[in-house]
């Protein structure tokens, strides 16, 4: 594969051939900041805070590390006053909108942003668009970008509780300014979106304790992924602590019972 | 009665074409049926004259000529067609082999002229145009200076041909270019001939057409061609004129574009606003089809192209190409955020070569004529011509044909006749909401309208919408109108343009309100220049135009705003009132007459006097005193 001659930051480094910047400059620990950015997904270059400048040829240009692919010898500016600028006036308006995030307010101070400069907005959501495409790779299209221009927000489908929701809590995980969030109430999983209730899935309750465990159609997907590894029955009945529990005291009934440690077993149980 | 001659090609009974030289063959026929001196009545149905009823005015010259006697005379052919481009003056009728110029024509007036003109070749006088400040009635549409300055290359069939029937496009030369590219041309020598051209894409950026189609025919795989038709520029049509008028020319060259890049599949992506293109262009290919100009076995030569319609969802961000192509694949309209070009990867990952609707049209003739006829149209650097959309505070509203190269100065006075109510001129904005204004005459005395001096100036050539604008136009109002248009039709993913457009708007509304801080114009600048730079898409990067351009020319005019508290031009309400200028007053009391809310007071034959607070500030006192007594203060 051909090997391209980048000079990044001034240093002579060599790159694969389509090899994101944002890739090598992790590779030489360069530190470019990112919002909307994570491994486990397609870049969306969307909070454009990775933006870099490079030089193919004659003229820098401006472009998101995250997604551009180096095809050939080029030089890569990553930190120009410029690039700081404009880094600085996007979390500017990012902080103006959403200011309680923690990785903005370090950002914040990093790039020493006036945060006085624009109105905050009635919004706690930063567009980065993480929570639609980690949904999208999971189940489809539970959540998605609705709306256009300023009225773009993340929405379920027609505004209602989705029903192609398996609750796995992707969204809940992956958004940066943890603006969604789960809560398990009354032997339901729900999601929770602008104060709404995006989806509501059922929980099984177990058989055992009686305490409601895992998303139905979650374990569900998961079983069947399992395919022939499949260990537990598909209709799983018990929580996942009290099946731990139940494979202890076989175990240790196993190794222990000639000890005379295990009176009864509803005993045990309850413990 | 003798049978009109044209209605004879109107239901040909003619099967296929099946080899390229039967439609030079077919074209010959339908001529020799042709009489060139048989009366016609052209009545234009653009969207524009549609409105003002000119649907109505075809019914009833229909009926009024077949309840008439003809007493041996030929019967004249009703014949509506797409949009002249004097859209102001609508609906227009055309009155042939004489030439004769009707304006503003209604369904009353049909019978005058049906007994005046057609029977007895009498001229209805009320009914010519006459230009600003002139006396002498234009009786001949060729010789009206609207028409007569215009170059008119891309819109020569409009106005001409129905574009309902194939065959009057044939007969003035449709898919020749076709049938010539399929016997005489390799489709690197079609590339070759678009290259030599050095057509520039019309859909704004000006990219090189025959290079992209170059670089789209070296691609493996399935190819695409595809038009854009998204036209959404506010008060912009030439696309949907083109599609309305002469849908043959359009589809013509994308079936060449097709056979250069290697393709056989078409898709049109036309704005679904636009539902009398859509209808037209429908007959069209329908008709092309069962000529055997499209579709499979083209002219019998093998080579297939089928072109498909597909309608937007009115999201003016599909007129970006990959948002285009996301939308066309059934997806969210929002542009792909890809370093990689579409004619490379584009509709389905697959290489696909997309032009604007006035681009394709311009094809055929280049392929006709030669790349080196085009070149001795324009300029260097912006060769040919271009279609503009001249809308604004101007009198000839319409659209406008003319070479690359032409004097701004000369399309606004010469073409489109000057600014009304004696008003002078302040600026005019080219490109729609990515473009900017440029001051002529004042700070700059004209410039010659080309893209790369467009760029200079700080607009950019755009689809071709070109607004006049006069000294009562407040430039802060102008920028503020295209940042609002562009905070609802931005996509909104990416931050800079999302973000900084609604900071934008925020501080132009204030500045409009008045509430203007110092610091404001720097903040604007600066988060301009940033959107600008760091925005994903086309649209983004230049969003912040209208606004960067009238920094740059009219800052007085944001100082008065921010520091005065005034608006000069009298347009932002907070910041100006109206007073009577005692030493010009004549007291004619038109005002007084005028005002809506009887504001204004006075004696006959002395100044009067506006009463400050019951004033609406509406601009009707300003607008009909005939001494300019109404001042802005």
């Amino acid at each position: 594969m051909k090997v391209l001659n980048i000079i990044l930051n001034g240093k002579a480094v060599t790159a694969k051939m389509g090899q994101t910047i944002l890739e090598l400059a992790r590779e030489h620990d360069v530190f470019i900041p990112t919002l909307c950015d994570s491994p486990a997904l397609e870049a969306a270059a969307m909070c454009r805070l990775c933006t870099v400048q490079v030089i193919e040829g004659k003229w820098p240009k401006y472009v998101t590390a995250c997604n551009f692919p180096l095809r050939r010898d080029a030089e890569v500016v990553t930190d120009s006053p410029d690039v700081r600028h404009g880094r600085k006036l996007i979390i500017e308006l990012l902080m103006a909108r959403c200011p309680t995030s923690p990785e903005l307010q370090r950002l914040a101070v990093d790039y020493g942003c006036d945060l006085e400069r624009f109105t905050p907005l009635n919004d706690d959501c930063v567009i980065c668009g993480l929570c639609t495409r980690a949904c999208e790779a999971v189940t489809g299209r539970t959540l998605s970008l609705a709306g256009r221009g300023v009225a773009i927000h993340v929405d379920t489908a027609f505004q209602k509780a989705s029903t192609f929701c398996i609750g796995c809590g992707a969204c809940v995980q992956i958004c940066p300014v943890q603006k969604i969030k789960m809560e398990d109430v009354d032997g339901e999983r729900r999601i929770i979106l602008h104060g709404k209730i995006a989806s509501r899935v059922k929980l099984p309750q177990c058989t055992s304790c009686g305490k409601y465990f895992g998303p139905v159609i979650d374990l569900k997907q998961v079983m069947e992924r399992m395919g022939e590894h499949l260990i537990p029955p598909p209709n799983a009945t018990v929580c996942p602590e009290c099946s731990r529990r139940n494979l202890a005291i076989k175990l240790g009934k196993r190794y222990f019972e000639q000890y005379g440690v295990f009176e009864e077993e509803g005993q045990a149980n309850a413990g | 009665m003798i049978e009109a001659t044209q209605t004879a090609i109107s239901h040909p009974e003619v099967a296929k074409i099946t080899s390229p030289s039967g439609v030079e063959v077919f074209r010959k026929e339908l001529q020799s049926r042709l009489d060139p001196n048989a009366p016609l009545i052209i009545v234009c149905c653009g969207t524009g004259c549609q409105a003002a009823g000119s649907a109505e005015v075809v019914d009833k010259f229909k009926q009024m000529l077949s309840g008439t006697d003809w007493n041996g005379k030929v019967i004249p052919l009703v014949k509506p067609t797409g949009c002249h481009g004097f859209c102001s003056r609508g609906p227009l009728v055309i009155i042939e082999p004489q030439d004769l110029f009707y304006q503003q024509v209604t369904v009353d007036d049909v019978e005058e002229i049906v007994n005046k003109t057609i029977l007895n070749n009498e001229v209805i006088k009320k009914l010519q145009y006459k230009p600003a400040n002139s006396k002498e009635v234009i009786p001949k549409a060729s010789d009206i200076p609207y028409y007569a300055k215009q170059t008119r290359l891309v819109l020569k069939n409009i106005g001409k041909v129905d574009p309902t029937e194939i065959n009057d496009s044939i007969v003035r030369g449709s898919y020749s270019a076709l049938a010539s590219v399929l016997t005489r041309m390799s489709p690197q020598q079609v590339i070759d001939e678009v290259a030599n051209s050095k057509l520039r894409g019309r859909g704004g950026a000006g990219f090189p057409t025959g290079l992209k189609w170059e670089s789209c025919a070296r691609q493996e795989g399935t190819r695409y061609v595809i038009c854009n038709a998204d036209e959404g520029d506010p008060g912009a049509f030439m696309d949907r004129s083109l599609l309305e008028g002469d849908p043959h020319s359009v589809l013509e060259g994308m079936a060449i574009c097709a056979y250069a890049v290697g393709s056989n599949r078409g898709y049109m992506y036309v704005r679904a606003e636009y539902p009398l293109a859509v209808k037209t262009l429908n007959i069209a290919i329908h008709q092309a089809e069962a000529l055997g100009l499209l579709g499979e076995n083209i002219m019998g030569t093998g080579f297939d192209f089928k072109v498909t319609i597909s309608t937007g969802a009115g999201a003016f961000i599909c007129g970006e190409s990959s948002a285009l192509m996301a939308s066309l694949e059934g997806k969210v309209g929002r542009p792909r955020p890809k370093y990689i070009r579409s004619v490379e990867k584009g509709f389905r990952d697959s290489p696909s070569n997309l032009n604007n609707v006035e681009t394709y049209a311009n094809i055929p003739d280049i392929i006709t004529n030669g790349g080196e006829w085009y070149k001795s149209f324009g300029t260097e650097r912006s060769s040919g011509t271009k279609v503009f959309a001249l809308t604004g505070n101007v009198y000839n509203i319409g659209l406008v044909e003319v070479p690359m190269g032409i004097s701004l100065m000369e399309i606004v006075f010469g073409i489109g006749g000057g600014i009304p109510n004696k008003r002078a001129l302040k600026g005019v904005q080219t490109g729609g909401p990515s473009g900017g204004c440029i001051p002529i005459p004042h700070k700059i005395p004209d410039i010659n309208v080309g893209y790369g001096k467009l760029a200079e100036a700080g607009s950019i050539m755009g689809s071709g919408g070109m607004i006049v604008m006069d000294e009562d136009t407040c430039m802060i109002e102008v920028s503020r109108y295209f940042v609002n248009f562009l905070v609802e039709e931005s996509c909104g993913q990416c931050t800079p343009c999302r973000e900084g457009l609604i900071r934008m708007r925020e501080i132009l509304n204030r500045i409009t309100q008045g509430e203007g801080r110092e610091g404001d114009v720097e903040l604007l600048t600066e988060i301009g220049n940033f959107t600008n730079n760091f925005s994903l898409c086309g649209l983004g990067t230049s969003a912040a135009n209208p606004v960067l351009s009238t920094i740059r020319y009219f800052r007085e005019e944001y100082d008065a705003h921010i520091r005065d508290k005034k608006c000069p031009s009298g347009v932002c309400k907070p910041l100006f009132h109206y007073d009577i200028d005692a030493e010009t007053c004549t007291g004619c009391g038109l005002c007084k007459i005028k005002c809506p809310v009887k504001a204004i007071t006075g004696e006959k034959k002395k100044t009067h006097v506006i009463e400050q607070a019951l004033c609406i500030k509406c601009m009707e006192c300003y607008k009909n005193c005939k001494f300019r007594s109404v001042k802005i203060m």
